[in-house]
């Protein structure tokens, strides 16, 4: 049992992360990577929304109708996101940051990964581990999200987390990085590295 | 239990809705409070950047409390005005317009209504004037400020709801956008009081803005540019009586020397003129 709770926790950081190898989340991913902030803002609030759904619907497993259980799964996690999104508009630090995010805090509900992860595997498992599920899948994402992040800024504004780092030498930001099509090229990259590292995603 | 009778999926269903509803409602009663503190601080300071009293990155680094001190520092007067450019009621120092009332003003505007549109008057004598309308995916609104006594425009400050990162979200995270408002001058007597013109404004042979009320758009967010250019006619028209009345007395007034005690009349006729 603990090698299979240690491999629910690994298996989405790397083998089965859900950006690079399931695809999922690629809009987020694309859109909320310009800065370092506003992705580990972000990740944060994917992993609470995820770990704490799916911690609630593998608690009410065993009572939901089989009819409506994508609705009350729903619900849920319209819920989760909505008191995150509330939390973040609370707080004098992250007021702007839910600013600059603005709808894609609100479109956490349509992030594949958390309906997918609730129905895969909460539905099916103890609260427990699928606690961890939804954390771990969270933090996969939000992994993914941090490492294109860090490039777009540092190229894009040639800063991280606001702080200079590349314009006191000279550096002139390229504004191409800025842009999601640049986090795409990125995101492609990514899969590149991933793919050759592990060989068994290659198609034959 | 048979969980996939009727009765038990309704009563289940009824059950979990109920819930939900009650949890967000009881967080965002709990919460309220201090959201209005933050958004009470992000649309002064907003007003504040446009009057150029420090930038919107410097003011969110010196925190709520110190740019509403800052804020009730600098300000001097701030008033409702109707559309005929009369005052209609002081504001509390310590009341600013969210985007949710300017969207009611914004009605009032264009049905004709009674609008009652607010005024903000900083001790140097900056007037400021918020602006709202509709961009492409959804509200925006901004603050114009005005040089004292004057349709000279000292800075701008604009935000948005849902425009395009990068593209249409130009109108916030661009200064070079909204520098390009210095120094021009509103028209208030034509009812396109300020243009946002695509394919380029005039620009004098050295490259530099022609001092007019027309600048550039922004590339590959025309309707996001038009949105706010509709914006900008529609509420600095509404301010034009206003301004109209402000500006009379200094400029064209034919009051001069000590025939203006005794002879107001002139100022009247010009004002209606104006209007």
């Amino acid at each position: 049992m603990d090698a299979k709770l240690k491999e629910t926790i690994l298996n989405p950081i790397f083998k089965g992360n859900p950006i690079t190898v399931l695809v999922l989340g690629i809009c987020s991913s694309l859109a909320v990577t310009v800065t370092l902030k506003g992705a580990l803002v972000m990740a944060l609030s994917v992993i609470v929304v995820c770990g704490i759904s799916s911690l609630i619907l593998s608690l009410l497993r065993n009572t939901i109708p089989s009819r409506v259980r994508i609705i009350v799964q729903l619900v849920v996690v319209a819920m989760m996101v909505i008191l995150v999104d509330q939390v973040l508009k609370s707080f004098e630090a992250t007021y702007a940051i839910d600013k600059q995010l603005s709808v894609y805090i609100g479109l956490i509900i349509t992030n594949c990964i958390v309906m997918g992860r609730i129905e895969a595997f909460a539905l099916g498992n103890k609260p427990w581990p699928s606690f961890l599920d939804g954390v771990a899948n969270g933090a996969g994402y939000g992994m993914i999200l941090l490492i294109v992040a860090f490039f777009r800024e540092l190229l894009g504004s040639g800063t991280l987390f606001g702080v200079d780092v590349l314009n006191w030498l000279g550096y002139v930001p390229n504004n191409l990085v800025i842009l999601p099509p640049f986090a795409l090229i990125l995101l492609g990259c990514i899969v590149w590295v991933q793919r050759s590292i592990q060989k068994d995603l290659q198609e034959k | 239990m048979n969980t996939n009778s009727n009765t038990y999926t309704v009563i289940y269903t009824t059950i979990i809705v109920t819930l939900v509803a009650a949890i967000l409602a009881f967080v965002s009663q709990g919460l309220k409070a201090k959201q209005e503190a933050n958004e009470k601080a992000d649309t002064i300071s907003q007003m504040m950047t446009a009057a150029k009293f420090a930038t919107k990155a410097e003011l969110q680094k010196m925190g709520n409390t110190a740019v509403l001190a800052k804020y009730a520092e600098e300000i001097e007067n701030a008033f409702t005005v109707g559309t005929d450019g009369k005052k209609i009621a002081d504001l509390d120092l310590d009341k600013v317009y969210s985007p949710k009332e300017l969207k009611k003003q914004n009605y009032k505007i264009k049905d004709g209504s009674d609008a009652e549109i607010p005024v903000f008057i900083f001790k140097n004598g900056v007037t400021v004037v918020p602006v709202y309308g509709a961009g492409l995916w959804g509200p925006v609104w901004g603050y114009i400020a005005f040089e004292p006594n004057s349709n000279a425009i000292k800075g701008a400050y604009f935000d948005h709801e849902s425009e395009t990162a990068g593209l249409g979200a130009k109108i916030k995270d661009d200064p070079e956008f909204q520098a390009e408002f210095n120094g021009e001058k509103a028209d208030f007597s034509n009812t396109n009081v300020f243009d946002i013109v695509k394919g380029g404004a005039p620009k004098n042979p050295d490259g530099t803005s022609v001092i007019d009320n027309k600048i550039d758009a922004i590339t590959g967010a025309t309707m996001t540019s038009n949105g706010l250019d509709a914006a900008i006619d529609t509420w600095l028209g509404a301010y034009a009586a206003y301004f109209g009345v402000t500006t009379a007395k200094d400029e064209d007034c034919c009051c001069e020397g000590d025939s203006c005690e005794e002879d107001k009349s002139c100022c009247e006729d010009n004002k209606t003129e104006e209007e």
